[in-house]
Order: C-alpha cells, then sequence, then structure tokens
C-alpha cells in the first residue's frame, strides 16, 4: 500500500469519491465522474477500466457479487464497491486537499467561503 | 447475442479492444463493451454528433494510449514469473545461458571483424568509387610490375574514366627532428593524393599542387600515429622543421587516424621531395620505377569500363613502345576496387571463420533445445495445471517466449562479454590480413547482430517447446494419450543429439586439418638456421652515404665493431633477411636473365628469376645456408672504383635455380647478364634453398651478389652465443659509434620472423581448435543430459528389468547403447557432411588434403571416446539403481 501516502490522480480520487455512496456498475461511475467534476473530468473507458484494474489490485474497490435489486439490472454488468481501505484512502486524500485549500486561503489566493 | 446482429460501432470497439493484452480483456473486455455502449448511446441523444465524435476520439486516443502500458505490465508479471521459474532451475538456467551464450559470443566476436573489414563502407570519401591500377604480365608470372613517372603521364592523358590518377610509394629515410635519428616509413604521394580519397587532416592542411613542383621546399604530412606517439600529440606540430635526406623538410598537416593503404606509414611528402623519385633516371625511364597508382571513377564510369578503359591504352602503349612491353609477357593494364584490394586476403579466412562459428552456434542451439524439451517434460504437470484453471493457449505461449527472450538476452549479454573479451586478439589476427582491421569496433550492427542471434535462435526454440507443450496440454490430463507424445519428444531429443554430433565431428575435422596442415608447416626446413640470430635494420642516409665505396667502407666498419664484440659468433650485411616481415618488395622484384652462350628467344622463353640478395661473405654462415658447389663471397668480390670495375662481378645462385636453369650443366664458371649482354656475371657458387616469404611459402630461386659489388643493404645479422634478444644495446652502441647518424629500425630474432611469417595460420588454427573443443564439450554434455534424463524418466523400467533378473552390466550396456547409436549416426553424418564442407577450406590447408584419412580417423576416435565417457556416466547410475527402491517410487 505504498501508493496510497502519495497523492492520487484526480481520476483516481473521483472514482473512489463516486463509490463513496453505494456500489456502482462501470457506466455508473463514469456518469458520476462527469456530473461531480462538473463535466471537468470526462473519463473514457479505456481509462476507467485501467483505473478500475489498479483499484482492485490494491485492494481500494472489490467487484461485488451480490447486485443491487434493480429492475434494469444487466447481467453482464459488474459492480464494484468502496473496501475500507478504499475509504481510507479517499478521505486521507480529501483531508491532504483540505489543507492545501487551508494554505491557499491563508496565503489569501482563495477566499473563505461564506458559510451557507 | 449474434455477431451480426452488433452495430458497426459495436463491433469497431471491440477491434479496438484487442489491442490490450489478453488478460485484460478477459477481465474487462465484456463490462467495457456495456458500459461504452451506455456511454455512446446518453451522448448521441443527450449531446449531439460533435459530442459523439469526441467521445469517440477521446476512447480511441486513450485505448491505444494505455495498451503499451498494460502490455507492459503483463510482460514485467510474465518477466518476473519467468525469473522466479529460471532461479528454480538454476542448473538448467545457467548452462543455457553458458552454451547459448559461448555460440553467440564466437559469432559475435567473428561478426565484429567481418562487419568493421568487409560490410562496412571504407572511411574515406565515396570509397566504392576508388580503384587501384595494376600492371600484370601475367606470362612472365608477375602480378603488378608498377608504374613509372612516363607510365603515370600516359594514362594521366589518354583515360576517359578516372575523374584522378594519384601516385604512391613508399620509402624509409632517417628523418632527424631532435636527439635521435628516427627511421620514418614515408608515403611518396601526388599532392592531391588525400584530396582523391577524401582524407581532411585533423591539423593543418594537406599538399597543394605547388608543393609537386620540381625544386618546391620540402613538406611533411604526419601520420596521426607518429604524431601521437613520437610528437606526444603536440598541438603546434604545424610549422615544425625537421632535417631529412639533407634537407629540411616542414610539417604542414596531421592526417586522422584512417587504415592507410597500401601501407602504414609515418610521414607522407609530395613525389617531388623524394630523392629517387625525382633522379632524372626515374622520370625518363619507361620501365624499372615501382610506384601505385590509384585513381577515382568518373560519374557513370563502372569498374569494367575503367578496366577496358585501361586496356585500350595499354595497348597502345605495347605498340608504341614494344621493346619496353613485349608481346609475349601477356602485358596489360587493369584496375581493380580499392575495397576488393584492401580485403581480398581477409575475406576467404574471414568467411571461413563466420562459417565455423554458425556451427558453434548451430550446436549450441540444438543443445539449448534438447535443454528446453527436457525442461518441458519435467514442466508438464505445471502447465497442465496452469490450463486447468484457465490460461488460455495463447496466454502460456506468451509465457514461454517470455521466458525464451529472457534467457536470449542474457546469453546475449553473455556473448557480448565473450566478444569483447576477443575483441584485442582478433584485431591482431585481423592486422595480419587487412589495414581495415584498425576500424573493428563493437558497434550497434554487432549488438543488434547479437541481439538478433540471441532472440531469434531462443524464440525458435521457445515457441518449438511451446508447441510441444500446446500439444500437451490436450492430452496431459488424459493419460493414455501420453506415450505418443513421450515417443515424439523422444525422436526430437535424438534427431538433436546426433545433429550436435554431425556439427561438432564436421568442426572437429576442420580443426583437425588445420592443426595438422600447421604442424606440416612447423615441420617444413626453412633452408637456414633461425636459432639465435637477430636481425637489426640499418637505416643510411642515402644523401650522405651516396657512392659505392662510402657504404662500402661504412658496412665493413659496422661488421668489424660488431663481430669483435663478446658473444657474436659471426656477422653479415645484406640487402634483406629471410621471412623479413618489412621486406615489401618480396615477390615483386622480378627479371629474367640471359646465361651466356643461350639464345635471346630461349632466354624470353623463361620465366624470370623471383629473388635477388646482396650480402656481405659471412651471410650463409651465419644463417646457417649451406654451401653445396663452389664457394661464396670473399672480401675480394669487391670493386674499388665502380666506374670501371676492376674486379669480375660474381653471384651465388640457390639449389633450386641451379637445377631449374642448368639442366644437367654444372652452372659454375658460366655467365649471367641481367642487362641484355651489357655486363656479365660469373657465378661462383651454389647455396642450400631458402624459404624466404615463409614456410608455407615454395623457396623462390635466388641470386645472391657481392656486397661488395652492389652495396645496397639495410640489415645486419648476426649469430650469437646467448640470447641474441640481450645483444641488442650493445649493437646499438656498437653502430653509433661507428657512425650516430645511422638510425636502427626495428630488430628481431629470426625465431620471431619465422613465427611471425605464420602467424596467420597459426591463428586461425587456433579459433578453430578453440571452436573445435567449445562445439566438443557442448554436444559431450548435451548427450551425457540426454542419457541422464532417460534413465531418470525410466528408473521404473530399470528397476523392473533388473528386479526380472537383468544384470548391473546389461543395464550399462544398453543406456550405453542408446547414447551410442546416437552417436554414431551424428557421426556417419557428421563424416559425409565433413567430406562436403571441408572442400571449402582446402586453399587454407598446407600439405593436407581435405578428406586427409589420417585426420578423420583421429578426429572420429577422439568423439567417440568422449561420447563414450559421456554416456558412462548416467549409465553408471542407472546400473546402480536399486530395483526395490526404483519399484517403490512410483
Amino acid at each position: 500500500m505504498a501508493q496510497t501516502q502519495a497523492p492520487l490522480t484526480p481520476a483516481l480520487f473521483q472514482v473512489l469519491v463516486a463509490l463513496a455512496d453505494g456500489d456502482k456498475h462501470g457506466y455508473a461511475i463514469l456518469k458520476e465522474v462527469e456530473e461531480q467534476s462538473a463535466g471537468e473530468v470526462q473519463l473514457s473507458t479505456g481509462t476507467l477500466y485501467g483505473i478500475i484494474k489498479r483499484l482492485l489490485a490494491d485492494g481500494l474497490i472489490v467487484e461485488v457479487r451480490r447486485r443491487p435489486a434493480l429492475e434494469n439490472d444487466d447481467q453482464r454488468r459488474r459492480y464494484y464497491r468502496l473496501t475500507a481501505e478504499g475509504r481510507e484512502v479517499a478521505v486521507a486524500e480529501a483531508v491532504r486537499m483540505e489543507k492545501a485549500l487551508e494554505r491557499a486561503r491563508t496565503k489569501q489566493l482563495l477566499k473563505v467561503p461564506k458559510p451557507a | 447475442m449474434s455477431q451480426t446482429k452488433q452495430p458497426l460501432a459495436d463491433r469497431f470497439f471491440q477491434a479496438l479492444l484487442r489491442l490490450l493484452p489478453f488478460d485484460f480483456r478477459s477481465e474487462f473486455g465484456a463490462d467495457m463493451e456495456e458500459t461504452f455502449r451506455a456511454q455512446r448511446s446518453n451522448v448521441e441523444r443527450e449531446r449531439g454528433l460533435a459530442a459523439l465524435l469526441r467521445m469517440w476520439w477521446a476512447t480511441i486516443a486513450d485505448i491505444v494510449r494505455m495498451a503499451p502500458r498494460e502490455h507492459a505490465s503483463v510482460l514485467a508479471q510474465d518477466t518476473s514469473y519467468a525469473l522466479r521459474m529460471m532461479r528454480k532451475n538454476i542448473g538448467y538456467t545457467i548452462s543455457a545461458i553458458l552454451i547459448l551464450g559461448m555460440g553467440i559470443g564466437v559469432n559475435t566476436s567473428i561478426f565484429s571483424v567481418v562487419n568493421s573489414v568487409l560490410l562496412k563502407p571504407l572511411p574515406y570519401a565515396q570509397g566504392d568509387r576508388l580503384v587501384s591500377l595494376r600492371q600484370p604480365e601475367p606470362k612472365l608470372g608477375i602480378d603488378d610490375i608498377g608504374f613509372s613517372p612516363m607510365e603515370l603521364a600516359d594514362y594521366r592523358a589518354q583515360n576517359r574514366s578516372l575523374s584522378g590518377i594519384v601516385e604512391y610509394h613508399n620509402m624509409t629515410f632517417t628523418l632527424i627532428g631532435g636527439a635521435e635519428a628516427h627511421r620514418v616509413r614515408t608515403g611518396v604521394v601526388s599532392y592531391n593524393y588525400f584530396d582523391l580519397f577524401g582524407v581532411k587532416p585533423v591539423l593543418g592542411r594537406t599538399f597543394v599542387a605547388d608543393e609537386e613542383r620540381p625544386g618546391a621546399p620540402a613538406v611533411l604530412m604526419l601520420s596521426y600515429e607518429f604524431w601521437k606517439q613520437v610528437e606526444h600529440g603536440d598541438p603546434n606540430i604545424v610549422g615544425k622543421v625537421y632535417q631529412m635526406n639533407d634537407r629540411p623538410h616542414t610539417v604542414i598537416g596531421v592526417l586522422p587516424p584512417i587504415p592507410q593503404y597500401p601501407n602504414e606509414n609515418d610521414v607522407y611528402m609530395t613525389s617531388t621531395s623524394c630523392p629517387f623519385r625525382s633522379r632524372l633516371g626515374s622520370l625518363t625511364q619507361r620501365r624499372g620505377f615501382a610506384m601505385n597508382l590509384f585513381g577515382r571513377l568518373k560519374p557513370g564510369a563502372t569498374p569494367d569500363i575503367c578496366r577496358a578503359d585501361l586496356r585500350t591504352i595499354s595497348a597502345r602503349l605495347m605498340k608504341d613502345y614494344p621493346k619496353f612491353y613485349r608481346p609475349d609477357s601477356g602485358y596489360y593494364a587493369d584496375a581493380s576496387v580499392l575495397r576488393d584490394d584492401l580485403t581480398h586476403t581477409a575475406r576467404p579466412l574471414l568467411l571461413t571463420l563466420l562459417g565455423a562459428a554458425a556451427f558453434v552456434l548451430l550446436i549450441a542451439c540444438a543443445n539449448v533445445a534438447n535443454l528446453i524439451l527436457a525442461r518441458m517434460a519435467r514442466r508438464e504437470q505445471e502447465l497442465v495445471i496452469r490450463t486447468a484453471v484457465g490460461a488460455g493457449a495463447g496466454r502460456l505461449l506468451r509465457q514461454l517466449l517470455t521466458e525464451s527472450l529472457i534467457l536470449a538476452l542474457l546469453a546475449a549479454v553473455v556473448g557480448i562479454a565473450f566478444a569483447s573479451g576477443s575483441l584485442k586478439l582478433l584485431t591482431q589476427f585481423a592486422g595480419q590480413l587487412t589495414p581495415r582491421a584498425r576500424e573493428i569496433a563493437i558497434d550497434g550492427w554487432v549488438l543488434s547482430f547479437a541481439t538478433l542471434c540471441a532472440t531469434g535462435t531462443t524464440v525458435l526454440f521457445g515457441s518449438m517447446a511451446a508447441l510441444y507443450s500446446r500439444r500437451d496440454v490436450g492430452s496431459g490430463l488424459r493419460d493414455g494419450a501420453r506415450a505418443g507424445v513421450d515417443r515424439g519428444r523422444q525422436l526430437a531429443r535424438s534427431v538433436l543429439i546426433a545433429a550436435q554430433v554431425a556439427f561438432s565431428f564436421i568442426l572437429l575435422i576442420g580443426a583437425g586439418l588445420m592443426i595438422r596442415s600447421f604442424l606440416e608447416i612447423q615441420r617444413v626446413n626453412p633452408g637456414f638456421v633461425s636459432q639465435r640470430v637477430l636481425a637489426v635494420g640499418l637505416n643510411l642516409n642515402f644523401t650522405r652515404f651516396n657512392t659505392g665505396p662510402i657504404r662500402i667502407s661504412v658496412a665493413n666498419r659496422i661488421l668489424e665493431k660488431i663481430s669483435s664484440q663478446p658473444g657474436v659468433l659471426s656477422a653479415a650485411i645484406s640487402s634483406s633477411f629471410p621471412m623479413d616481415p618489412d621486406d615489401a618488395g618480396m615477390g615483386g622484384m622480378r627479371t629474367t636473365f640471359l646465361v651466356e652462350g643461350r639464345s635471346q628467344e630461349e632466354t624470353e622463353k623463361t620465366r624470370p628469376v623471383a629473388s635477388f640478395r646482396t650480402t656481405s661473405p659471412d651471410y650463409f654462415r651465419t644463417l646457417g645456408i649451406p654451401l653445396l658447389a663452389g664457394r661464396t663471397f670473399t672480401e675480394f668480390d669487391r670493386f674499388s672504383n665502380f666506374d670501371k670495375p676492376d674486379t669480375e662481378m660474381v653471384a651465388v645462385i640457390s639449389r633450386s635455380l641451379a637445377q631449374s636453369r642448368f639442366r644437367g650443366e654444372d652452372p659454375i664458371g658460366k655467365r649471367v647478364s641481367f642487362d641484355r649482354g651489357e655486363s656479365w656475371a660469373k657465378i661462383v657458387g651454389i647455396v642450400g634453398d631458402v624459404r624466404e616469404f615463409g614456410p608455407n611459402h615454395d623457396a623462390p630461386e635466388t641470386f645472391y651478389f657481392s656486397l661488395g659489388q652492389t652495396p645496397f643493404f639495410g640489415s645486419l645479422l648476426m649469430r650469437t652465443m646467448g640470447d641474441p634478444k640481450s645483444a641488442l644495446n650493445q649493437v646499438r652502441q656498437a653502430i653509433r659509434a661507428v657512425d650516430p647518424q645511422i638510425a636502427i629500425t626495428e630488430s628481431e630474432t629470426l625465431e620471431q620472423a619465422r613465427a611471425d611469417a605464420v602467424a596467420s595460420p597459426r591463428t586461425i588454427t587456433r579459433l578453430f581448435g578453440v571452436y573445435a573443443g567449445l562445439a566438443l564439450v557442448i554436444a559431450v554434455i548435451g548427450i551425457g543430459s540426454m542419457l541422464a534424463l532417460w534413465v531418470r524418466q525410466r528408473t521404473r523400467e530399470i528397476g523392473v528389468r533388473m528386479a526380472l533378473g537383468a544384470s548391473p552390466g546389461d543395464i550399462l550396456r544398453n543406456v550405453i547403447c542408446q547414447g551410442m547409436l546416437l552417436v554414431a549416426a551424428g557421426l556417419a553424418a557428421g563424416a559425409a557432411g565433413a567430406v562436403a564442407v571441408t572442400r571449402l577450406i582446402k586453399a587454407l590447408l598446407f600439405h593436407v588434403q581435405p578428406t586427409d584419412t589420417y585426420t578423420f580417423v583421429l578426429v572420429s576416435a577422439l568423439l567417440l571416446t568422449a561420447a563414450l565417457i559421456a554416456c558412462y556416466v548416467p549409465a553408471r547410475r542407472a546400473a546402480r539403481i536399486d530395483p526395490q527402491a526404483a519399484l517403490r517410487a512410483e
């Protein structure tokens, strides 16, 4: 797990975030990443599965055998789930990013956000 | 979902996925298709055509970009697996790498020579357009009479195919530039010599036309080596003034380190600076001055056009000057491409060696293929299991090929290490054959050659093994099919063993013939006693020692001084000595002679004599050349007045000359003339034949003249009591005492000269011997390991037979028979092959037939003995099998 200490690539991070609120299949992840980033991060199928392969190999996500009970579930689709480790990595990355933002704000690179 | 109903886009995407490695596809392929389909229909529906095209573009680009990475990761996986497997079978791995590495090494080393000498273009600008000119007189047995300045002028004026003709000859002069006199090999050339070759100086400039005018101040170009070694690479060398031939010579430039042709020289001067070339006689004499000419083909002219052109001119010369170019000499002019000239001695030798090396590689390949097959037999279980857990045949093939490639690369590393280790030796060897030897290096081509050799052979054998395994994988789980596969594999292995034996036999025969031939050369009586004779090159400053009496007197002073040295038994001065490596004019000096009382026609029909030598009286005694009849020279055979000879000119002849030219007559007392009867020399003695040009060349018919009557000399010879080398310092001092301006050139013992004369056959014999030895070892290891495996696989069967009453002796015999049968088959094939192939090295053999029975018998015996030992080891193990343990084992 050495690489979890290193900053994640944005795409990798986005995939982890996309899986944070439940199991998803490939296309769902693709779509969510696009929406999360307001269209800024656009994954192609190849890139997505390259990331999935790496996350699987690192044990950050797993494939789930039990499928969500959706009416239009396709047998051929595979669903992925964030593991506890994956969650940790995603959180660590988010914290790291937050700290980075904080620093940027104290240096007045960014405005302090108004409370919502 | 059937293929035909799929929309084009899906099919295209599937095709795109094929770029990814098999593992990736089988894992994610279907899912990716699904995801892509969903994404595509969504984008098409919601965002229109432009977005769709953008998405396609991104998808294609990403897959193309990620494919190499994914393949690399599979490769890394396979590699680490392969390395693990190789570590597990470390014995197999090391032997395969070493055997293959040796095979590749010998090939790479020879290829590095072939590449630099035969394949690479000449290091001259447009080197393939350069030709060298010759004037042969084939009917007199003369390859080239050389060119005179008058002939040069004729060919320059009349040719239409060459854009320039330059001259070259080389001389040895004494150069005085510091404390010591140097004897320098000097190339005498036309001013545009280097321009024609396209050689640019590293310092200064080359000659200009004005410097070849008669009376122009003398200038010099230094060779790179002379500049580096003698002048220590002095950057301010241009402008330095040396004394040479009693004139100042100014350095104008330094040549780059290029192969110098026809000879290596220390310095170069223009033709007008050479005292001999510019002598009036040389300029007006049509014959008797032997220069080399080189030309550059005009655009559009081919070597053939040039040859025809030159022949027209030579025919015209023959018509205009019948006195000089006699029709019965077969005289004509010819040109050859410089590149062939530079390499024609090296080519057959190098190609022979490359062929021999290829045999070593073949044997190594057969051996490694056998190793792989043997290993496959042991890995069957592993492969079957991997197939059972879902690895496809393609996947396994890829794994096996990766293993082969790793093996190949390691073997290539071993091979290249071997080649660079032997580079120095090979450069030395090639140096005996061609001036291009200095270009030999391990460059990109050589590295590619080694890698190609390695990968080509291992991939071939790796996939062969994989094919076997593929067949196995299908059948491995069903026990019934195994026997058939085993039989097939056994046959393949047997053929490979027999092939190794056959190839080794051919190589051993080659080596055996070379060794026989070399022993023959060594056994030849050279006609002189070479032990404890030192030869020292002497160089007189020609302009100072310019008359006969002066030269005779200095020679006598030297001889007096040397003879009085302790430890010197006898000493002589001569024009050159037997097997003198510097005797560049060897065989080139030929002339016809007239015997008094015989007709002119009779004389002209005879071939000219090849060798002349001027000697002081003690020459024959010093070299141990036997006097057969008459007398040798005395101190009275000398002229005091060269314009009006006061004694009778005398000559001593060699035995073969006496036999071939004076059949049945006694030559002693006969008179011969070399100038058509203008002057005569009386034959006073006959001495033994001397193999002047090396033990593997016939002794030339030789005339000896007295130094006192033809005072030209270059060597001082002395027979010593002890080690001749240790006398050198003494000699140096003695000569300096006589005259400090006499330069001493190389010194060597006649033993060395004799050994050097056969350096090239010796090296080839050694290389052949090494190759054959290597081949024998590889083949013997192959036989031994195959039998060992055979025994291991049949432990149970042997146990059963022993339990049924077979004695250990029966088993021993049986196993040995198994092995020797293959050896015999290989030997028979090898013998047939050897008879066919050794003809190719006939030209390299001396007094040995390519089908020499003695060699064939001896080599067969050697190979059979070695094979027998190789068979005996596993056979003894088989004979010691404990039947009970063997039966319990399975």
